[in-house]
Formats: structure tokens, C-alpha cells, sequence
């Protein structure tokens, strides 16, 4: 592990590694056919392309667009589909984090391929240290990454940027191994709406006031900007003349909100099948609150009809208080349906629907005399039903209406779905002996 | 009283650990509490004992048995390292025509060979490592029996 302690404090760095094109690397990992081929991820329900590889962006194709726009001239290409594959994502992403703690005691995760480090030295032990990050990543999962180093975050990113766009840079980009020359060319070279956290809108009022490149932004004048723009672009300006301002977060132990809502493969017309997706999502929901051992004490529901079809849109959204917190999936499918059944119009085509739970906090911080504890709770019927599924399957057993053994004609389509190779047992990937 | 002392072990807690069968280490005798019994171990973690590196090691599922003489059969699943450098003598996988495929690495002064564990199955050679791409080495393989 690199020692960063007794470095003086003057050679702290804040470095951005991520992972080139991930969702569609992960692809690659166990599929090694799709090396060099253009490939894109998409989005639940096959509906958009999601993740590019630059392959698939050197041959235009563009973030967001519909699959079935470009289904048909696919293969005239050589341009190859997935279904997201989020299980598969999500460990390999957890193997990154787990790696850039090796190389560093002060990890940010800042997305699901991409994370903060502090670290220190001089500007070519940090360079090496960005090749030894990025080998290691390689020779673990086989995974490419980028490494930006600079003095705050905001030139992190910026550095981040230049490896991956400069080939000669070989993937790692230490700000500091610029003269300030250089650095002038490169943030002049560069609109500023290239700048962390500065949205298109942002940067036409900047460009107004005769802000159009990131160095413009960094030589302005910070009360100026202040005045105008507020504290949060005045800090993209310092964080951009290489002071730290916008500090490393730690890991937040329980997060405070938990989600689950998904779009449709066919729009659901009735209550009664409203009622069925909300005791599969009410399942699902309390599953991910029991997996972080959390209860929860509020609870929002919604359902919306397609903002695109000439029908008037329709998107009913409520609300419900536990009287005691819960993780139990009887009482959020309770709540939920009793609220938001009420709203729903048989007839109307829904095409999404979500539970999204509140005030969550750790189980263990609540203590109630047992009186108040619903029956059902007090038998831990939530842990039951994960682990029957986990044995038997997803649609081995569930609550009432999400009981029904066959694949229910709402859920998701996902027709090019790779193995989840790392996370199911029945999902291994194949060696081939031969 | 002369009883033995046992090595202590001292284990990391695994959230995620495979239970697999009750090991203590001693023998236990019966008729009254062994003081020896304040030192059970814990299961034994097959985690902690087959997986060197948890971040760069895969479990993938073999078909073919082009390496039956290695004891690797068809259906059997291996446990691979991605991070361990290939040596002469490994069972590898290797990216061949695309695919992950099993072979045994010989690396000979003027060429590397990737041979299967089965006659009927011919040997690939090339002149250096550099030409292949090696996935990953087998450490382990999980034989049904």
C-alpha cells in the first residue's frame, strides 16, 4: 500500500479514478468476443441505450436514444445490444471500490464506476501511482480506467477528462506535470460547460457575461461570480485555480431513502393489477430496507401513465405514516395499496410504478414494547420470504396478488440479458474445454 | 490436569461466509466440559481457504472434457485468480477465438504451448506469451464426485 502518512500536507491530491465505458466493460469481462466491437447497454425494459462503448460512439450512435430506432441497422454494423445486467454491474463495481482501498485510506464513491481518493506525493510518484491503480484494476477484473489527479476535486475531473481523451497520456493525467502554460492552452481550449457541475443552462448565462472556456471561469472575479451565479459556481472557480473546497465525503452508514420503482413491458390498465405489481414492489422494497438492516417510517406511492401518448397524463402520488417504523413487506404493501388503490382508474394505461420509502434509520435505534409490534412482524415474515426466494426463485413465493407462479406480462423485458456470473450460482460463465 | 493447548486461530468475521462443516481443535471428550472448548474455532470458511483474493478471483463452469487427465471434468466448476502471473505448468483460461477456454501453460524457451489434458484434443503453440491472453489461472477445481 502507498504510505501517504508522512508525506508533508502541501502534497495532498485528490485523484478521480473511473472506469471507461462500464456497464459496457463489465459486458466484456466474461464475453470476451465483444473486445474491440462496438457494444451498448440498455436501459430496464430494453427501452434506451443506456451505456456506450466508444466503439458504439465512433459510429454515432447516441446516449438515450430508443433500441428500436436503430434494432433494425444494428447488425449491418456489427453493433451487439445488452439488457443491463445490474447485478453483474454492481459486484464488479463493489471489486473496483474494494481495490482503490488498497491504495488509499480515504475512498469518496462517488458513482457506481467512479471514486474520490486522496493521496499524496510528488507529481511523479503520483503519476506512478495512477499506472499502479489502473494495472491493478486491469489485472484483477479486467477492467479499463481512467486516473485524473489535481488539487480539488473539480481538476481531478478535469484531469480525468484529459486521460481519457489525450491517448498519448496512456490513461493517467496528473495536473501537476503541466507547466502553467500548458495548463492555460487546456482550459482555454476547453468551454465551460466542460467544468464539474456546471449544467448547459449554467454556462449560456456565463457565456453572456463573456465566460466561454474554463479558463475564463477560473481567471474571473470570484465576488463577481458570487454575486451573480452564487457560492456553489464561485466554488468551481476556486476549486479550478487548485483550491480544495468541495470536501471528500465520508460513506454515509444508512441512507435515508430506499426505492423501488421500475417502468412497465406493458402498460397495466386495472386496479387489480395495480394492486399485483404494488405486492411485488412492496416485497422488494422491504427487502432492500431488511438487506441494510433499516426500518422505515414513511412511505411514498406513485403510478404514471406515458407523458408521450395523446391520452392526458395521469400520475397519481401518495402518502403514508407507520405508526412504529417498519421493514415488514405486509405493512408497506398495506399502506401502499390502501392509499394509492384509491387513485387508480381502471382503464387508464400505467406504465410505471414505484414505492419509495422515508425516514429510514438503522433497526437497531428503535425499541418498542412488543404491543405495538404487528403480529406478523413479530414472526420475521419478511426474512422468510428472501429466503425462499433465494432457495426457490424470485416467483417461487410472494404476497397475495405477487404470489402467482408465472412470470406476470408488466415486468420487465430484458431479452439480452447476460449471465449474472458473479452473483448466481445457476449463472456461472462457461469455460470451454475443447 | 494436562491438557494440550490448542493454537489459538483468530479469524476475521465474514458477513458473507459459506458454512460448511463444524471443525473444533481438539478432539472432545465426554463425561465433562473440556476446558479446550473455549478455543472452538468457528466453522470452517471455505472462502477464507480457497479464495486468496476475493476481489480478483471468479468461479466459472467448465464443458468439455478436454482436461479429464487434469481431473477436470465436464460440469465441474474452477475457482480462478485474474491476478496471479501465469507460470509454466498452470491450468489456465485463455482468450481463444473469443471464447474462455481451459488449457495447461508450458512455457518453453523457444515457444509456449497451450495443450489440453486429453490426446484427442491438439496443442496450440506460439512464439511468445505476449501472443496470448491469459484470463486468469485455476487454483482450485470443484470436482463432482
Amino acid at each position: 500500500m502507498f504510505d501517504s502518512a508522512s508525506l508533508p500536507e502541501s502534497q495532498r491530491r485528490i485523484a478521480l479514478v473511473d472506469v471507461n465505458s462500464f456497464f459496457a466493460s463489465c459486458e466484456r469481462v466474461f464475453d470476451p468476443s465483444l473486445e474491440g466491437k462496438p457494444v451498448v447497454v440498455l436501459s430496464n425494459n430494453d427501452g434506451c441505450v443506456v451505456a456506450l462503448s466508444k466503439e458504439a460512439k465512433a459510429l454515432g450512435v447516441k446516449m438515450g436514444i430508443p433500441w428500436f430506432k436503430i434494432s433494425a441497422w444494428a447488425p449491418s454494423v456489427g453493433l451487439v445490444a445488452k439488457s443491463s445486467n445490474y447485478e453483474l454491474y454492481g459486484d464488479l463495481s463493489s471489486r473496483v471500490m474494494s481495490i482503490l482501498h488498497e491504495f488509499s485510506a480515504h475512498v469518496e464513491v462517488y458513482s457506481v464506476d467512479e471514486a474520490f481518493l486522496e493521496v499524496k506525493g510528488t507529481p511523479e510518484e503520483l503519476v506512478a501511482l495512477g499506472y499502479e491503480i489502473k494495472a491493478a484494476i486491469q489485472n484483477k477484473l479486467g477492467l479499463p480506467v481512467c486516473v485524473g489527479i489535481g488539487r480539488s476535486k473539480t481538476q481531478a475531473k478535469l484531469a480525468n477528462s484529459g486521460a481519457k481523451k489525450s491517448a498519448g497520456l496512456n490513461g493517467v493525467c496528473n495536473l501537476d506535470t503541466f507547466s502553467p502554460e500548458h495548463i492555460d492552452r487546456i482550459m482555454e481550449a476547453l468551454p465551460v460547460d466542460n467544468i464539474w457541475g456546471i449544467a448547459r443552462r449554467l454556462s449560456k448565462r456565463l457565456n453572456s457575461m463573456g465566460i466561454h472556456t474554463i479558463k475564463d471561469l477560473r481567471d474571473a472575479d470570484p465576488v463577481r461570480i458570487k454575486k451573480k451565479f452564487g457560492v456553489v459556481v464561485q466554488r468551481s472557480l476556486y476549486e479550478l485555480r487548485g483550491i480544495d473546497c468541495i470536501k471528500l465525503e465520508g460513506e454515509r452508514l444508512v441512507k435515508n431513502q430506499v426505492m423501488y420503482s421500475r417502468s412497465f413491458a406493458t402498460p397495466v390498465t386495472t386496479r387489480k393489477q395495480m394492486e399485483e405489481v404494488l405486492a411485488v414492489y412492496a416485497q422488494r422494497v422491504s427487502k432492500r430496507l431488511r438487506k441494510q438492516g433499516s426500518v422505515a417510517g414513511a412511505l411514498t406511492c406513485f403510478a404514471g401513465t406515458s407523458r408521450f401518448a395523446n391520452e392526458p397524463f395521469h400520475s397519481p402520488y401518495r402518502n403514508a405514516v407507520f405508526s412504529v417504523p417498519t421493514n415488514d413487506p405486509v405493512e408497506i404493501l398495506k399502506a401502499a395499496s390502501s392509499v394509492l388503490l384509491e387513485c387508480v382508474e381502471d382503464g387508464r394505461k400505467y406504465v410505471r410504478a414505484g414505492i419509495m420509502l422515508h425516514d429510514v434509520s438503522p433497526k437497531t435505534s428503535h425499541q418498542y414494547l412488543d404491543l405495538f409490534t404487528p403480529v406478523h412482524e413479530s414472526r420475521q415474515l419478511g426474512e422468510v420470504l428472501d429466503t425462499v426466494m433465494e432457495k426457490h426463485g424470485a416467483f417461487s413465493i410472494g404476497l397475495g396478488a405477487a404470489g402467482f407462479k408465472s412470470p406476470r406480462h408488466w415486468e420487465m423485458k430484458r431479452e439480452m440479458l447476460s449471465l449474472r456470473a458473479t452473483t448466481r450460482w445457476d449463472e456461472l460463465a462457461t469455460v470451454h474445454a475443447r | 490436569m494436562a491438557t494440550p493447548t490448542p493454537e489459538l486461530v483468530v479469524r476475521p468475521l465474514s458477513g458473507e461466509s459459506l458454512p460448511a462443516i463444524l471443525a473444533a481443535s481438539t478432539a472432545v471428550q465426554a463425561g465433562f466440559p473440556s476446558p479446550a472448548q473455549d478455543y472452538f474455532d468457528g466453522r470452517v470458511d471455505l472462502n477464507t481457504h480457497l479464495i486468496k483474493d476475493v476481489n480478483s478471483t471468479f468461479i466459472v463452469r467448465v464443458a468439455g472434457d478436454s482436461m479429464k487427465n487434469a481431473g477436470i471434468s465436464d460440469g465441474d466448476e474452477v475457482i480462478v485468480d485474474r491476478a496471479l502471473t501465469p507460470r509454466d505448468g498452470d491450468v489456465v483460461v485463455a482468450v481463444l477465438d473469443g471464447e474462455l477456454t481451459l488449457k495447461r501453460l508450458y512455457i518453453r524457451s523457444e515457444r509456449v504451448l497451450l495443450k489440453a489434458e486429453n490426446p484427442r484434443f491438439p496443442d496450440i503453440a506460439v512464439d511468445t506469451l505476449s501472443e496470448l491472453t491469459i484470463w486468469g489461472v485455476v487454483t482450485r477445481c470443484l470436482h463432482h464426485v
